[in-house]
Order: C-alpha cells, then sequence, then structure tokens
C-alpha cells in the first residue's frame, strides 16, 4: 500500500475523530478541514484529479469558511460544551450509524456487481485525467441533472439575498 | 506530460532510498529557501525602494551597498524578538494559522512555470491546483485573527476572509475564457500555446498572447490582475489591515518570526498572483515575436530554460511593480465598496469576458486576433 495514501487515511480518519469528539467548536471546525484535505488526497489517488483539485476550492475555501464564521458571529454557538449535549446525542448517533452501514452495503454491492479489474487496468484507470470526460458528460449525457441542479442553486441564491435584504 | 494522481502514485518509485517525509520536508525547504524566502525578503526591500522613490525620499539605505541587505537585517531582528502568544488567546491556533498562510502561498510555487524545462510539476490541473492551495490563507488569516483575542484582529481577519471568498469567483471566471481557449488546465500547455514568431512556421495552436487573443481576454487579464490585487489584500483592497481603523488588522498581536511568517506569505502570494497574470496572459516565458528553439541553431538546453526563465521574471516583476505602483496611487476602498464592486462590478463583467471569448471561439473557429491578421491558422 502506497505509504502516501496511508498517510492521508489516517489524517482523515484521526481529524474526523477530533471533528466529532473535541469539546470546542471550532477546533472541530479546523480539523474538519484536515479531514477535507485528507479525502483530496484520496480521491487523488483514486484518479479523481479534477474532483480533488474542486473538493479544496470549495469545501476548504468555502464551507470551512462559512462554518467558521458562523462559530465566531455566534456567541451562543462557541459556548455549548460536549458535555452539555451529551443525552441529546443517542439518536443522531444511531442515525449516522443506520447511515454508515447503508453507504457500506451500498458500496459492496456496487463494488461486487463490477467486472473483476487486473491491477495493471486499475493503475492505468487512476493515472488517466479525468477533467475532460467529466466535462463532456456534464453537457452530453448529465445535461438535464446538471441544469436542473443549477436552477435550484439559483432559487436558493435568490433566496438568501431575498432574506438578507435590507427593510 | 506528468498526470497528478501519476505523479503521486510514482513518488516512492522515484526517491526509494530516503523516507519520503525526508524528501518532502527537503523540497519544501528548497522551494522556501530557494524561491520563497529570496523573493519575500527581496520584495520588502523593493517595496520599500520603489516607495521611497515615489515619495521623493531616498529609502533603505544603511545596510550593504544602497541598502540591500536591509531585508536580511528586518529577518534577524525578527527572528531576536520576544515569542508572545497574548493573555486569553488560544495558543494551538495561534500557531497554526501561519503556517496556513505560508503553506498556502509556498505550495503554488510548485506549479508556476518558470521556464518550459524548469517547473515544479506540470500537472494535468494546474490551474485548479493554484486556485486551490492558495484558497489556504483565508482560514489562515480568519483562525489567527481569532485565537489573537483581540477585536482589531477579528475584524481584520473577517474582512480578509470574507473579502478572500468573495473575489475567489471572479478570479476563477477570469481564468476560464484562457481555458476556454487552450482546452487544458494545464500550465505548461496554456503557456506553450501563447508562442507565437515573425519568422518561420507556426504551428496552429500558437495564438500569441492570450491577453491580445480576442478583446474579451484582454478585459479578462485586467479583471484577474484587479480579482489578484483583492485576493492578496493589497491596496486599494486592503481593508484586512486598514491600519487607520483597524490598529494592524488580522496580524495586530503577532510578533517576531510569526509577524515574519504573515508578511513571507503575503509576499509569496502577491508574486504567485503576478506570475499567474503572467502564466496565463502574458505569454509566460516566451520572448515576444521570437522563439529561441527555432533560430536556425540549436542552443544548449541549459540556455534556452535560463533565457525563458529571465524572460517570466521580468515580466513577473513588472506586474509586481504595477501592484506596489498602485499602492501609493488609489485611496483605500470602504467595505461596502469593495462588496459591491465585486458582485456587481467585476463578476457580471467576468460573465460578459467568458461568453464573449466562447462566442469568439465560435465564430472565428478559434483563432486569434493575430492569426487572422496573419491570414492562417
Amino acid at each position: 500500500m502506497n505509504k502516501v495514501l496511508l498517510l492521508a487515511e489516517i489524517l482523515t480518519v484521526a481529524s474526523a475523530l477530533i471533528v466529532g469528539f473535541h469539546p470546542n467548536i471550532l477546533y472541530a471546525s479546523v480539523f474538519l478541514l484536515f479531514t477535507f484535505c485528507g479525502v483530496a488526497v484520496m480521491f487523488l489517488f483514486a484518479g479523481a484529479d479534477f474532483l480533488a483539485g474542486a473538493q479544496v476550492i470549495i469545501y476548504v475555501g468555502g464551507v470551512t469558511i462559512l462554518i467558521l464564521f458562523a462559530i465566531m458571529l455566534t456567541q451562543w454557538l462557541y459556548k455549548i460544551k460536549l458535555a452539555d449535549i451529551r443525552n441529546k446525542m443517542v439518536v443522531p448517533a444511531l442515525l449516522s450509524a443506520a447511515v454508515g452501514v447503508f453507504l457500506y452495503r451500498a458500496l459492496h454491492q456496487m463494488v461486487a456487481a463490477l467486472p473483476p479489474q487486473t491491477p495493471e487496468a486499475l493503475e492505468k484507470f487512476t493515472a488517466t485525467p479525468k477533467t475532460a470526460a467529466i466535462g463532456q458528460a456534464l453537457l452530453g449525457g448529465y445535461l438535464f441533472p446538471f441544469e436542473a441542479i443549477t436552477i435550484l442553486l439559483l432559487g436558493a441564491m435568490v433566496g438568501a439575498v431575498w432574506l438578507a435584504r435590507p427593510e | 506530460m506528468v498526470q497528478s494522481a501519476q505523479f503521486a502514485h510514482s513518488l516512492e518509485g522515484w526517491f526509494g532510498f530516503l523516507p519520503l517525509w525526508g524528501w518532502a520536508a527537503i523540497s519544501a525547504g528548497l522551494v522556501i529557501y530557494m524561491l520563497a524566502l529570496p523573493f519575500g525578503g527581496l520584495a520588502t526591500y523593493i517595496e520599500r525602494k520603489i516607495a521611497a522613490d515615489m515619495q521623493d525620499r531616498i529609502g533603505p539605505n544603511r545596510v550593504g551597498p544602497i541598502g540591500i541587505f536591509q531585508f536580511a537585517a528586518d529577518a534577524i531582528k525578527m527572528l531576536s524578538k520576544e515569542d508572545f502568544v497574548p493573555k486569553g488567546g488560544d495558543r494551538f491556533l495561534f500557531n497554526l494559522a501561519p503556517l496556513f498562510v505560508v503553506v498556502g502561498s509556498c505550495t503554488a510555487f510548485a506549479v508556476l512555470p518558470l521556464s518550459k524545462y524548469l517547473i515544479g510539476a506540470d500537472v494535468n490541473i494546474g490551474v485548479i491546483f493554484l486556485l486551490a492551495v492558495t484558497t489556504l490563507i483565508a482560514p489562515g488569516l480568519l483562525l489567527g485573527s481569532w485565537a489573537s483575542e483581540n477585536k482589531w484582529s477579528l475584524l481584520g481577519g473577517l474582512r480578509a476572509a470574507s473579502q478572500i471568498v468573495s473575489y475567489e469567483i471572479p478570479v476563477a471566471l477570469s481564468i476560464l475564457p484562457v481555458v476556454l481557449i487552450s482546452g487544458s488546465l494545464q500550465i505548461g500547455q496554456i503557456v506553450e500555446q501563447q508562442g507565437w514568431t515573425v519568422f518561420g512556421e507556426n504551428p496552429a495552436t500558437n495564438h500569441f498572447w492570450n491577453a491580445f487573443h480576442n478583446p474579451f481576454t484582454f478585459f479578462s487579464m485586467f479583471l484577474l490582475f484587479v480579482g489578484g490585487l483583492a485576493e492578496t489584500n493589497r491596496i486599494p483592497f486592503d481593508l484586512p489591515e486598514a491600519e487607520s481603523e483597524l490598529v494592524s488588522g488580522f496580524n495586530t498581536e503577532f510578533s517576531g518570526m510569526r509577524f515574519g511568517l504573515y508578511a513571507l506569505g503575503e509576499f509569496c502570494d502577491v508574486f504567485v498572483m503576478s506570475a499567474m497574470v503572467t502564466a496565463l496572459y502574458l505569454g509566460g516565458w516566451h520572448i515576444p515575436f521570437l522563439d529561441i528553439e527555432k533560430l536556425g541553431f540549436a542552443l544548449p538546453t541549459g540556455l534556452v530554460a535560463f533565457i525563458q526563465f529571465h524572460m517570466f521574471m521580468i515580466k513577473t516583476l513588472l506586474v509586481v511593480f504595477v501592484v506596489m505602483w498602485l499602492r501609493w496611487t488609489l485611496p483605500r476602498l470602504r467595505v461596502d465598496q469593495l462588496m459591491g464592486m465585486c458582485w456587481k462590478g467585476l463578476l457580471p463583467l467576468a460573465f460578459f469576458n467568458v461568453l464573449g471569448t466562447a462566442l469568439w471561439m465560435w465564430v472565428f473557429k478559434g483563432q486569434s486576433l493575430m492569426q487572422l491578421l496573419a491570414g492562417h491558422g
């Protein structure tokens, strides 16, 4: 196994654990940033080069910053301690576990349904760039879902502007 | 052509005799000592000299001939200062935050095309990589300002983060016309296609500098430059460190080498931004109207790389000079003006440029203005 990949996986899982269990919500969001970076490296090793770049730009540069903003501008959010909400954690934990099991089973079945691959074919697959293929798929066979998502995002943006309008 | 995934996979095979972290440390050290530190240091000196020239002063002139070692003296001064963490501040985040800024701006040096033969890693998602690693700077500023436990700092950090996140969008959209033209995200390939010679045969893909490809890309270059100015917190967009409003902004509480890291990261970021403008729009390492590899006689590769490197540096430093020149020319914007300019000014213009370039590519079948004038391509 590649050591860089192993390092990225350790980084991802360790940061994810800190995100889940650190009592300070600001630290949790900082380590969320490292989780996102680790996931980007894992994308890179899976051959999804464009996704890796987009992951960092959108999740590190956008989502993490938004979360940090929300924490820093909301006083009561920063003061929440893990101990205060421990008894409220049972249902979310059960839900997350259920989602985890579902995802694992679904992915397992998907991988099992694929034809068996030789290591050489896999290596060739991970070494070919995917950017052009993604672009052609988005503006080719998947044009309708792509446009539908655009309209959804446009609606969300108009809603945000409407909510934030000066009165 | 090195693919990024392949590059990542082959790392182990190439450098088996040292553990990987050893190589990572060495290459990071090389980038910082060979490129980032000299540039960051000299840029502070050049900035002060240019400022002095514009204000009819002499500027630094004591350390070394014409004061050129001033930056070394500054570095020694910073290293010998007290290592201070404010009371009530967050020590861990306070230590971590400057590293984000340095990592973000120094990693970008890896994909800068200093010459055809001198480019750290010509990855196939080069432009995306450049945008991705520089986004690490925003969390660095935000966390550093929070950890300082200082209201001025926090205001500066919040301003910096919102400014960088907003201006990221026009910057990315101003890069898009270049990607449309070259059909590639690989920086080496984008620069390669900007060659144009008056002698000899031009390949059909070559079309002079992207800035002069069509009228839309010409405006797009200025949008990229203005957006880059805002992303690097330079005047007239230096609201995050507006000294008359916020003491010194996000880095108020930082002292010694931590402050130095912030300053270094900032100057490196200016260089990276200027290099990006040069590589994407100003032809990168190409000498205008001349291809030194097709002179009729072969030059040694080392000499070609040497000449190209200097051409690239001349262009980049000219852009850096414009950045410093603007500092003493334009007044600072207000916060609402800043955001209004991004969302109501730059963003629609960037969309207009992308659509215009796409239209040009469709109407003239991808030929540049130069190729149309020359009547072939």
